[in-house]
């Protein structure tokens, strides 16, 4: 009360809009869509534009970004561009199925970890015979990234805990538990270097050709899942209901725990293969940055795509086009891999900010001073 | 055991620094209604500002502090420019400025060679004759300046936000910026004023783990600290005197991990290193189990103000 009557005070209190020209927004009601792609195209090309000048300023003209660009389209590259896809389409999936829900699962990096942790285990432990190792190692990565997220969620239904913070700090959690095993007891004996002795043979995803390996294949089928489960399947039926109003969602009879519940358990399954992925495709072995980069990656796939598994896909698809460009980057020029995260983070906010102009009208209003 | 605790409590006012500033910054910030998850990155820029100006402008601690302060207010502009001015969504726009400083900061330390590159940063400064009374004098009486300096800031920001008009301008655009604005209080004013204020102390926060206490420019060396203060001001309700005994509570256990070590207790190293972030996890379980929901937010936190909307 006592600052409601400061507010209103004279003497002290901001002089009163007088009648003149200024800028106003209105709120459109509906834009063509040709319109909206336009503004959109507009403002990525601006936050290329900008990624680019960078790299020019770094040291990489954009000549030799354009041939660095058109070199990962080769036979060799397009192989490691299928390899690095299937994590990508697996976090995207992770981020968009927990986002479209409205969870922030930003836990993407922790539960990698897990799930790397998880199938390095059945191997350390030779669960299961070779034939099925591969399958239970994936299996039991699943598991592992889910319960971390589970975790999160826990926190977020039970205590009430903010889940972007909550699973932002599991992610230096998981990754001081990683250190814990990679600096101790699963330390190959036979380096100095923190990581875990080689996976055996048939506990490595291989390449059946052209680039395909039983990763991309998960990643692929994890997609077409999804895509089922968010357009047709009744749980995506209810997820839409969640998100747009949960109060109606709740008078309605919607399951809105247990289907909150099932959204984080497969959100973090998908993170978890990923990490499974990386270590038995990639790395071949578990090492201390597997799951390094990951978590802005899945959250700018589920941007882009928004939060349409089939969308996911594809740009899964582009934004491994950028890792294996900024891996390019980081052994021929010395630049450094954050840079990957730099221009992520300079599209995401050119996008953000196209809707803006889709959303709204600037206009210039003219008002004659009395 | 003396020793043990007096050597502990010695080296807690210099861990709880980052988490002081930092939460102090975002506390000035969310209270004009703008959520702010940017602590991470613009921490991470005035840990370089700070290393860098000191490499480059002679080792001067206290002009490379200003330094970072400034820079951090300068590139939280566009953190300001997405949520103020293009209503980009708080959540979205705050995680990418985290990413774009982190790779911003990465890409600088390593092009420009300031990574890895030792300093001798800001010494602790001894108030004689206070720091020779035993066990008294080590923990209160032997910090360094900018400790001190954080009580004074905390005077000044809580002085500032609770007394002045300037400051009930702030809180009324955070609580209901569509009455501040019917009385003539420029929304987006405000809001930019309290993003780049408080981000100046995030600067701050960043430039004392560098300059002060690690005396290194490593890329990501926060390492999470920022989240923590995000935390922290919703464990102390976005007021400033719980924010600075919550970051004396997280000072008390990060400064305890090297001394466990050095008494020779064996404990595994990785494994204690996770504390503070579960400890964190366990103050936000207690927070949610004893706040009712919202109570205590400012009104309007996370909601972009378009004067045209209908609502």
């Amino acid at each position: 009360m006592h600052d409601v009557a400061i507010l209103k005070s004279g003497a002290s209190s901001p002089k009163p809009h007088r009648a003149r020209s200024r800028f106003v927004l209105d709120m459109r009601q509906s834009l063509p869509t040709w319109k909206q792609a336009l503004f959109l195209g507009g403002s990525l090309a601006i936050g290329l534009a900008i990624s680019v000048a960078i790299l020019a300023i770094a040291g990489i003209s954009p000549i030799q970004l354009a041939f660095e660009l058109a070199g990962v389209f080769n036979a060799t590259s397009l192989r490691g561009v299928l390899f690095q896809a299937a994590p990508m389409m697996l976090v995207g999936l992770a981020a968009s199925l927990a986002f479209r829900l409205g969870f922030w699962n930003l836990g993407l990096e922790g539960q990698m970890l897990l799930g790397g942790i998880f199938a390095e285990g059945v191997s350390i432990y030779e669960i299961g015979p070779p034939q099925t190792r591969l399958v239970v190692m994936g299996i039991a990565a699943a598991i592992g990234g889910s319960l971390w997220c589970l975790l999160g969620g826990l926190l977020k239904m039970r205590f009430r805990v903010n889940e972007i913070i909550a699973t932002l700090l599991l992610n230096y959690v998981a990754k001081y538990f990683l250190f814990h095993l990679l600096y101790g007891a699963w330390q190959d004996p036979k380096t100095a270097y923190p990581q875990s002795a080689p996976l055996r043979p048939f506990e490595r995803l291989f390449d059946l050709g052209f680039g395909v390996n039983g990763g991309l294949l998960t990643a692929i089928a994890a997609v077409a899942l999804a895509g089922w489960m968010v357009h047709l399947s009744r749980v995506g039926f209810y997820m839409r209901i969640i998100s747009a109003n949960p109060s109606m969602a709740k008078v309605l009879g919607v399951p809105i725990r247990a289907i909150t519940i099932w959204i984080v358990l497969i959100s973090g399954a998908c993170a978890g293969l990923a990490g499974f992925v990386n270590v038995a495709s990639q790395e071949g072995r578990l090492t201390d940055s597997y799951a390094d980069g990951y978590l802005f990656s899945g959250a700018l796939i589920a941007f882009l795509s928004r939060n349409d598994p089939l969308v996911v896909a594809i740009v899964g698809f582009l934004v491994a086009v950028l890792f294996i460009t900024g891996q390019t980057l980081q052994v021929f020029y010395q630049i450094p891999f954050t840079m990957v995260q730099l221009i992520e983070a300079i599209i995401v906010m050119s996008v953000a900010s196209s809707e803006f102009f889709i959303r709204h009208r600037i206009r210039w209003l003219r008002q004659e001073s009395a | 055991m003396i020793p043990f605790l007096t050597n502990w409590f010695a080296d807690v006012p210099g861990t709880a620094v980052p988490y002081a500033l930092g939460a102090l910054g975002l506390i000035i910030c969310e209270r004009s209604g703008v959520l702010n998850l940017t602590a991470e990155g613009l921490m991470l820029v005035g840990a370089l500002a700070g290393v860098a100006s000191y490499l480059e402008f002679g080792g001067h601690s206290g002009l490379s502090l200003v330094i970072a302060m400034i820079s951090a207010s300068a590139v939280s502009l566009l953190f300001a420019g997405l949520v103020v001015v293009l209503r980009v969504n708080q959540v979205i726009a705050g995680l990418s400025m985290v990413f774009f400083c982190q790779g911003l900061t990465g890409l600088l330390g390593i092009i420009t060679g300031w990574q890895n590159k030792r300093i001798t940063g800001l010494l602790p400064m001894t108030v004689w004759p206070l720091s020779e009374i035993p066990v008294v004098g080590k923990i209160f009486f032997m910090q360094d300046a900018v400790v001190y300096l954080t009580v004074v800031i905390y005077i000044v920001v809580n002085w500032w936000l609770f007394s002045t008009m300037m400051g009930l301008r702030i809180r009324a655009v955070g609580e209901n910026p569509a009455a501040a604005d019917a009385a003539g209080i420029s929304v987006s004013l405000y809001r930019v004023l309290a993003i780049v204020i408080g981000s100046s102390l995030l600067g701050l926060a960043g430039a004392y783990i560098s300059v002060v206490s690690v005396k290194l420019w490593v890329s990501g060396m926060t390492s999470g600290r920022g989240w923590i203060a995000v935390a922290l001001v919703v464990f102390a309700r976005w007021a400033p005197w719980p924010a600075l005994g919550g970051a004396l509570l997280f000072g008390c256990i990060e400064a305890l991990i090297p001394h466990i070590a050095a008494a020779g207790i064996r404990v595994p190293q990785y494994l204690v290193m996770m504390t503070p972030y579960l400890a964190t996890i366990a103050v936000m379980i207690w927070v949610g189990a004893t706040q009712s929901v919202g109570t205590s937010e400012p009104g309007a936190l996370g909601q972009p103000h378009v004067r045209e909307e209908r609502r």
